[in-house]
């Protein structure tokens, strides 16, 4: 294997993601797991990146490292968050929960190994940004207006759901 | 040659049009009406446009397909089938929340019904589109709005549990599911369903089956999810007892037959390669195995349920596993086998979530006690009720003997005697609970003798869910035979006016 600056790029990201998880499960904080979250989330935008998805990489950033990251941070400081995280129902409930994802995880990875996709080198100037708007806006325009629809319905639902009652 | 939305002939979208500005005009009708006026209006108005968007969706039959850019939206006689079931179904559904009064909703009462109106938006771009992405945009935005009703009783413990339930485990089969899409898009570049299964099929056959299963196998654990099958109905009977009854009705009856016909569009039309015998893990294998497990749990578990909303819920969870059997076995009379079957299911389901409804309103308690003498209070509240439970156990006469006899036809000429074997067991097990509600109307003392108040709302659809499923179990033929004459193939076929890439 040669080492690129790609190569060594993905391992720190990676690292950095991997790490951000890990700590996340295993902070006692929940103020501690958001902040890993967050640190979890900028280093996928990372890999994004050097997958040659900018838009997405930049929307990452955007909409997980800022909006949701700062969205939790605001929801715990504005409840209880001193509480400690009490210790999970029944320690087996946890051991089988583990060999579950991890067999799924194995089985996935075998089969990502077994049979490598083949893919050619493309062009990736034509996947920028604006044959992205392009698609969204030509082709997928049914399904983006019906995505509208759903954010209201997302909006209306918070607000029905969390509005103070007035008298 | 490029195409844009407006090249296409966009009447065929009535329905959807009418619903989504339905939806919007009354959101702003309901900010302009004073906080302690009455929302009736709101719910008659909305009543109208599921009514109008049905009368549409009828004057639709008898054209040829047609799609609208690459299949992200597309009519034939399949989605029109299916959209009018689901609006019929909704309209029942808001026929019977209109006496659900003020404090019920805790004052959310404008809010409840252009959220149903969003969430038939949603069953209805399920059924009639052949692209993922709109599909999955379909499917969301039906569980969203589904999400929210159910939890819509704010102060209601119960309500909120099971909202919450319903929300984190209707996002995980969401994830899953998508992931399953995320590898097909991988395998075959493509979104539309057609194209998948040309570029499937190549897959298969070039080393990577590994892949469609892995695929295939994580968007059946998202849809057995959707549609309520074991062993991922844990869900089920929490939300069902938690919600407020329509939403109940509304969840058993039109979202299951939105996402069971999502289900066959994707398992149909992408998966189809993957439906030969001679593959050993194919489709039908994976959904008779969850059409089984349906059929043993939802039985099983519904005996020893006392209340009455975990009972239905059991038993619809059931009901998924026989409405599974057609598509497993790919029968002969699959289509119009399962629109009888849908149909019969709709009116005897609902009418007696209403009959349930207005009993355990007045009884002020959901254990099944509270139907104890009804047949001395409200002689014919007992008797609709003993039909709709006759027909769901699927004794003769009724519209749930026939359909559930059409089921099992299929699954015997495909020659899956155990699966048929599996089905009428759990039926006769099936017996002993509908006949325990009924002991409780005819054979035990009531607690008084006052008749149960019956709004004409709740006793109209009452009425209607008589009349279907006694006239459906009285001339199953002719209804067959109509339904036969669909052309349901239309549904799977590239439309007249598609462009292949």
């Amino acid at each position: 294997m040669n080492l690129t600056g790609e190569f060594v790029a993905f391992f720190i990201l990676s690292v950095m993601a991997i790490g951000g998880a890990v700590f996340m499960i295993n902070f006692t904080r929940v103020i501690h797991m958001a902040l890993a979250l967050a640190f979890t989330f900028f280093s996928i935008a990372g890999i994004y990146l050097l997958l040659n998805a900018e838009f997405v990489a930049v929307i990452q950033v955007l909409i997980y490292t800022g909006a949701v990251s700062i969205l939790m941070l605001f929801g715990i400081m504005l409840t209880k968050h001193r509480d400690e995280e009490k210790g999970s129902i029944a320690p087996w409930h946890s051991v089988l929960s583990f060999i579950a994802a991890g067999a799924f995880f194995g089985i996935v990875m075998w089969i990502i190994y077994r049979t490598p996709i083949a893919g050619e080198q493309v062009d990736l100037k034509q996947f920028g940004v604006a044959r992205l708007g392009e698609a969204v806006f030509k082709q997928y325009v049914i399904p983006f207006e019906l995505a509208s629809v759903l954010l209201l319905v997302a909006l209306v639902g918070a607000v029905i759901l969390a509005k103070k009652e007035e008298r | 040659m490029e195409q844009y939305l407006l090249d296409f002939d966009l009447k065929v979208m009535a329905p959807e049009l009418v619903i989504v500005s339905a939806a919007a005009l009354l959101s702003v009708m309901d900010l302009f009406l004073k906080e302690t006026a009455s929302r009736k209006v709101i719910a008659v108005l909305s009543l109208a446009a599921v009514l109008a968007a049905g009368v549409f969706a009828v004057m639709g039959f008898g054209h040829p397909p047609y799609q609208i850019l690459g299949d992200t939206y597309r009519i034939d006689s399949f989605s029109l089938t299916f959209k009018v079931i689901i609006l019929a179904g909704t309209a029942l559904v808001l026929l019977l929340s209109l006496h659900l009064n003020k404090e019920e909703i805790e004052t959310r009462e404008g809010e409840y019904y252009y959220l149903l109106l969003t969430a038939v938006l949603g069953g209805m771009v399920m059924v009639s589109s052949a692209d993922l992405i709109t599909l999955f945009v379909g499917l969301e935005l039906l569980s969203l709005s589904s999400y929210v009703l159910v939890g819509i009783r704010r102060k209601d413990l119960k309500s909120n549990e099971a909202a919450w339930k319903y929300v984190v485990l209707g996002g995980v089969s969401s994830a899953f599911i998508l992931y399953g899409m995320s590898f097909v898009y991988g395998l075959t570049g493509s979104t539309n369903l057609f194209v998948i299964r040309d570029r499937l099929m190549q897959a298969l056959y070039s080393g990577y089956d590994l892949f469609v299963y892995l695929a295939l196998f994580l968007m059946v654990v998202g849809f057995g999810f959707k549609i309520a099958t074991a062993p991922f109905q844990m869900w089920t009977p929490d939300v069902y007892q938690g919600a407020m009854t329509p939403v109940t009705a509304f969840l058993a009856v039109v979202s299951k037959t939105a996402a069971f016909a999502l289900v066959m569009r994707i398992m149909l039309i992408a998966f189809l390669p993957v439906f030969s015998p001679q593959i050993s893990v194919g489709v039908e294998k994976l959904l008779m195995i969850l059409a089984a497990l349906s059929m043993i749990a939802g039985n099983a578990v519904a005996l020893k349920q006392t209340n009455a909303k975990r009972l239905m819920a059991y038993s619809s969870i059931a009901q998924a596993g026989y409405i599974l059997v057609p598509l497993s076995t790919l029968g002969f009379v699959l289509f119009p086998s399962l629109a009888y079957y849908l149909l019969a299911y709709l009116f005897m389901t609902l009418g007696a979530f209403a009959v349930l409804d207005v009993v355990t309103r007045e009884g002020k308690n959901e254990e099944l006690h509270v139907f104890a003498g009804l047949h001395q209070r409200s002689p014919w509240l007992a008797f609709a009720m003993s039909v709709f439970l006759i027909s769901l156990a699927g004794l003769p006469v009724t519209a749930g003997f026939f359909g559930k006899f059409y089921l099992i036809i299929n699954a015997i000429g495909r020659e899956q005697h155990w699966l048929a074997g599996v089905m009428i067991l759990t039926t006769v097990v099936s017996y002993y609970y509908y006949f325990g509600i009924i002991r409780q109307m005819y054979f035990r003392s009531p607690a008084s003798l006052r008749p149960i108040p019956v709004p004409w709302t709740a006793g109209l659809v009452i009425v209607v869910g008589v009349i279907g499923t006694i006239g459906l179990g009285l001339l199953p033929d002719t209804v067959l035979q109509s339904l036969g004459k669909i052309d349901w193939g239309s549904g799977f076929d590239l439309a007249k006016n598609a462009v292949r890439q």
